[in-house]
């Protein structure tokens, strides 16, 4: 598999693994009890896959994107992102490798309801790029490309559930990241629009070579992933890929 | 730094929290506002009452008063004739110079006491002349009352003082206005009583003297009752020296004294020719005044009605110092510069106007002198108020006062020093009263004294409650408002954004809700003091002051004055450019506070709370 990553600038390391996880535990805990929500995850995904994450409620799937998603800080094991061991990195670090090279989709859109489309998109721009005008032709040009070029004006509130996560994806692409990570991103939306967010998600991994992460209930969604990671209970039990 | 669009359409957006947010912090400092302009208004209220030192450029006024509790006071005495012919009887006696003569004592000496009483005598003396014995007369005098005059070189001694600028001359005078019948001989009137003692000590007598001298009374006795006496009178007054103990002004008392025994011996010729020469001559001495004392005994007293009030002097060339200043004009003119009219014209207190009807262009007769009403004023309450003012020159010459002044209004260099300077006087001046404002404002009771006092010590309390209560209320805003939009917070960290760009996103929008809050807030106190000074709640104000005539006068010549003088001042709530300037900083340090504890809240905000199920 040829990654092309055009707009990266950190570069990567030869193996062509993006990540490296290692022993991986999350566990929480409240009060006395404790939740293990991941219980020793070894996993590697390259650069230009697209993944499924697969299980059923509490298997810990979500738990699993935040820490992919360098949101979060595993309980014990490491995780490395193109090289680097994320448990070294600072607060600081981890917000400049957000803002650079992950995109994030939420099962809820997660868009700021105050904010126009176009408005939304630049928010993810506004740490790397000072020129308001640029940051506008960027946001105006992905909304575009996700076909709401008749929408930038609009509140979160005015548009539909699949406008709502086509900004959300136009955002996630805003930074052109390495890697866009999806949390259920269907979960809200009926069958004909999860299949319109998919080819875009689809689109994204072919045109620009981006790794796609999603997590979601839906079978039909995974089948059309490259692999397919199913969880249980905080653990990998099956690991497949697809060619 | 952050998203000024986010930051508007964040508030644009969300303006039902934006603006309860900026109204409760608007409220807070409106009302601080409010209370602000209260305080001030309070303090001109206070000061405008207070002004006859403050704002006519007098600091400190020098005087020299009785003591009130006068133990000579109440008694009735015959006082002698023409010899106190009012004030110029005493102006060139031993006790005329008393104010400053009397350095080192600070209680009043005998010579000011007889000033005093000298001073306040022209109505007895004056009393004969005023028509046939029986006829109903009116009159008015004028007396200093407690206030003894001095001579106008007094104020060059307290223009030497250190840190004095200025020291203006002023009379305030007591004008009784009496009615009654003209006594057949002279008048006796209720006043302060005096003795004054005079002790001679006649040459002691030599062993030789004093045995010639009673073997020749001895002789003269035997002669006349036909028996010795073992100890003669005579001898024992020789022996004690104590030779005649006149009462001046107390004929009775002047005959039952050492002058009597004398009498008893000098009837007698036989035994005065014992006598040694100095004794013969100290007993002719005594003799005199006994004489001039029996002429005014049995005077029969008068039925005369007195009814008071005051009169002042201003300078007609002064119009800026004094007790009256023109900035107090209320209505019509100041007294001419012109000597010659001035004191053909009066100037009226407002209140005595309102009290006697009296009108600007009216007239008023005194002593079958008719002056023209020119002006009224409204002279501030503590100090000296006087009901009318003439020309100085004027009143000096009508009160056989020329040359005199009782008061001198002293305008201190540099107002900080006015407590030293008010020391220094006293100190070059023992003996002198010196007032400073300070002391006078002492003197104010009354319930803008308890409102200024309240305003001072509620007020600022009053204005951090509610100052902190709206920071407290736009703080918990907050504080909720971010706890709403943890998954949009969480987002913004997920998306890149750092730590220190989302609190600096919610600051931006409370301090944006702050200075929303802090121009509705200057609407606000505005507002209230708008209607604060339409609504203008009246004030009293009560000063004991230092007016003429006061406590010990009254209890010489047996009257009471009201002392006390009352006024109403209407409450005001000033807005300065600075008062704005407060209460707009206050709203956006209120917003700061704010956007700085939702920042704090946001900051701890895992970015992973961007994937929480929160609905
Ligand atoms: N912040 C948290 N605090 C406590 N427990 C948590 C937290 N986040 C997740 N868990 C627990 O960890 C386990 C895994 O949760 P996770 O959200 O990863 O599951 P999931 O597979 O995403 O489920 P779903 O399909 O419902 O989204 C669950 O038992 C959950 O209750
Ligand atoms: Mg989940």
């Amino acid at each position: 598999m040829t990654v092309t990553t055009t707009m990266s600038a950190t570069p990567t390391d030869g193996s062509g693994a993006l990540y490296e996880l290692t022993g991986i535990t999350r566990s929480y805990s409240k009060g006395s009890v404790t939740v293990s929500a991941l219980r020793g995850i070894d996993l590697a995904i390259n650069s230009g896959e697209m993944v499924s994450l697969e299980g059923p409620s509490g298997s810990g799937k979500s738990t699993l994107l935040q820490l992919l998603g360098a949101l979060d800080t595993p309980s014990t094991g490491t995780i490395r992102f193109a090289g680097r061991n994320l448990e070294h990195e600072s607060d600081a670090e981890l917000t400049e490798l957000r803002s650079g090279e992950i995109g994030f989709i939420f099962q809820q859109f997660n868009l700021i309801p105050t904010l126009s489309a176009t408005e939304n998109v630049e928010i993810a721009l506004i740490p790397r790029e000072r020129s308001r005008e640029r940051r506008q032709a960027r946001a105006i040009e992905l909304l575009t490309q996700v076909g709401l070029a008749h929408r930038l004006d609009h509140l979160p509130s005015r548009l539909s559930g699949g406008e709502q996560q086509r900004v959300a994806i136009a955002r996630a692409l805003a930074k052109a990241p390495r890697v866009v990570i999806a949390d259920e991103p269907t979960g809200n939306l009926d069958t004909a629009t999860a299949t319109e967010i998919m080819g875009l998600l689809h689109e994204l991994h072919e045109r620009e070579g981006v790794t796609v992460i999603i997590a979601t209930h839906d079978e039909e969604i995974a089948t059309q992933t490259t692999r397919r990671i199913k969880l249980r209970d905080g653990s990998i039990i099956s690991d497949e890929r697809i060619s | 730094m952050f998203s000024l669009s986010y930051v508007i359409n964040e508030l644009r957006r969300r303006i039902g929290r934006t603006l309860v947010t900026a109204l409760g912090l608007a409220a807070g400092v409106g009302l601080v506002m409010g209370i602000i302009g209260v305080s001030e208004g309070l303090s001109n209220a206070q000061n405008r009452v207070l002004s006859p030192l403050g704002s006519v450029g007098t600091d400190v006024i020098v005087t020299r008063t009785v003591a009130p509790t006068t133990s000579t006071a109440s008694t009735t005495t015959t006082l002698p004739t023409s010899g106190f012919g009012g004030g110029g009887g005493f102006a060139g006696g031993g006790g005329g110079g008393g104010f400053f003569a009397g350095r080192g004592s600070t209680g009043l000496n005998a010579a000011d006491t007889q000033t005093l009483l000298s001073a306040n005598s022209s109505i007895i003396t004056d009393l004969a002349k005023l028509g046939k014995p029986g006829t109903q007369f009116t009159h008015d005098f004028f007396v200093p009352g407690t206030l003894i005059t001095f001579p106008t070189a007094a104020l060059a001694d307290v223009a030497k003082v250190k840190g004095v600028q200025s020291a203006v001359g002023a009379l305030s005078l007591q004008a009784l206005h009496e009615t009654g019948t003209v006594p057949t001989q002279v008048a006796t009137v209720k006043t302060g009583g005096q003795t004054i003692s005079t002790t001679v000590k006649p040459p002691t007598l030599t062993a030789a003297q004093r045995l010639a001298e009673r073997t020749c009374i001895q002789t003269a006795i035997t002669k006349e009752f036909g028996s010795a006496t073992s100890t003669p009178a005579a001898g024992a007054s020789g022996n004690s020296g104590t030779a005649g103990t006149g009462r001046i002004g107390g004929g009775a008392g002047g005959t039952r004294g050492g002058g009597l025994n004398f009498g008893g011996i000098s009837s007698n010729p036989a035994i005065a020719a014992c006598l040694t020469p100095a004794q013969k001559a100290y007993q002719q001495n005594v003799v005199v005044p006994e004489q001039t004392v029996r002429q005014v005994l049995n005077a029969p007293t008068t039925n005369t009605a007195t009814s008071t009030y005051t009169v002042a002097g201003v300078n007609i060339a002064n119009t800026q110092s004094g007790l009256v200043t023109t900035q107090q004009l209320t209505k019509g003119s100041w007294l001419s510069s012109n000597a010659a009219v001035a004191k053909t014209e009066v100037l009226v207190n407002t209140a005595y106007a309102t009290q006697k009807g009296y009108k600007v262009g009216g007239s008023i007769t005194i002593n079958s002198v008719k002056y023209s009403i020119v002006g009224l004023v409204n002279p501030t309450l503590t100090g000296n108020t006087a009901d009318l003012y003439f020309s100085l020159n004027y009143l000096q010459s009508i009160s056989s006062s020329t040359g005199r002044i009782n008061e001198v209004l002293v305008k201190v260099a540099n107002a900080n020093d006015v407590n030293a300077v008010a020391k220094a006087i006293k100190a070059a001046l023992p003996g002198a009263t010196v007032l400073t404002s300070a002391n006078l404002a002492d003197q104010v009771t009354g319930s803008l004294s308890n409102a200024h006092k309240l305003a001072n010590d509620l007020g600022g309390a009053l204005a951090v409650v509610v100052i902190l209560a709206a920071f407290l209320i736009a703080v918990l805003l907050t504080l909720s408002s971010v706890a709403k939009r943890v998954r949009e917070i969480g987002s913004l960290r997920a998306i890149g954004w750092s730590r220190g760009r989302v609190v600096r996103q919610i600051v931006a929008e409370t301090a944006g809700i702050g200075i929303l809050g802090g121009l509705i807030g200057i609407g606000v106190g505005a507002i209230i003091c708008v209607i604060i000074g339409a609504v203008g709640p009246a004030l009293s104000v009560t000063s004991s002051g230092l007016t003429v005539g006061a406590s010990a006068v009254s209890g010489l010549i047996g009257q009471s004055t009201t002392s006390a003088v009352s006024t109403t001042v209407h409450l005001t709530a000033p807005i300065h450019l600075l008062t704005i300037l407060i209460a707009f900083a206050g709203a956006l340090i209120g917003g700061l506070i704010a956007g700085a504890a939702g920042g704090w809240r946001a900051a701890r905000l895992a970015p992973a709370s961007a994937l929480r199920d929160l609905g």
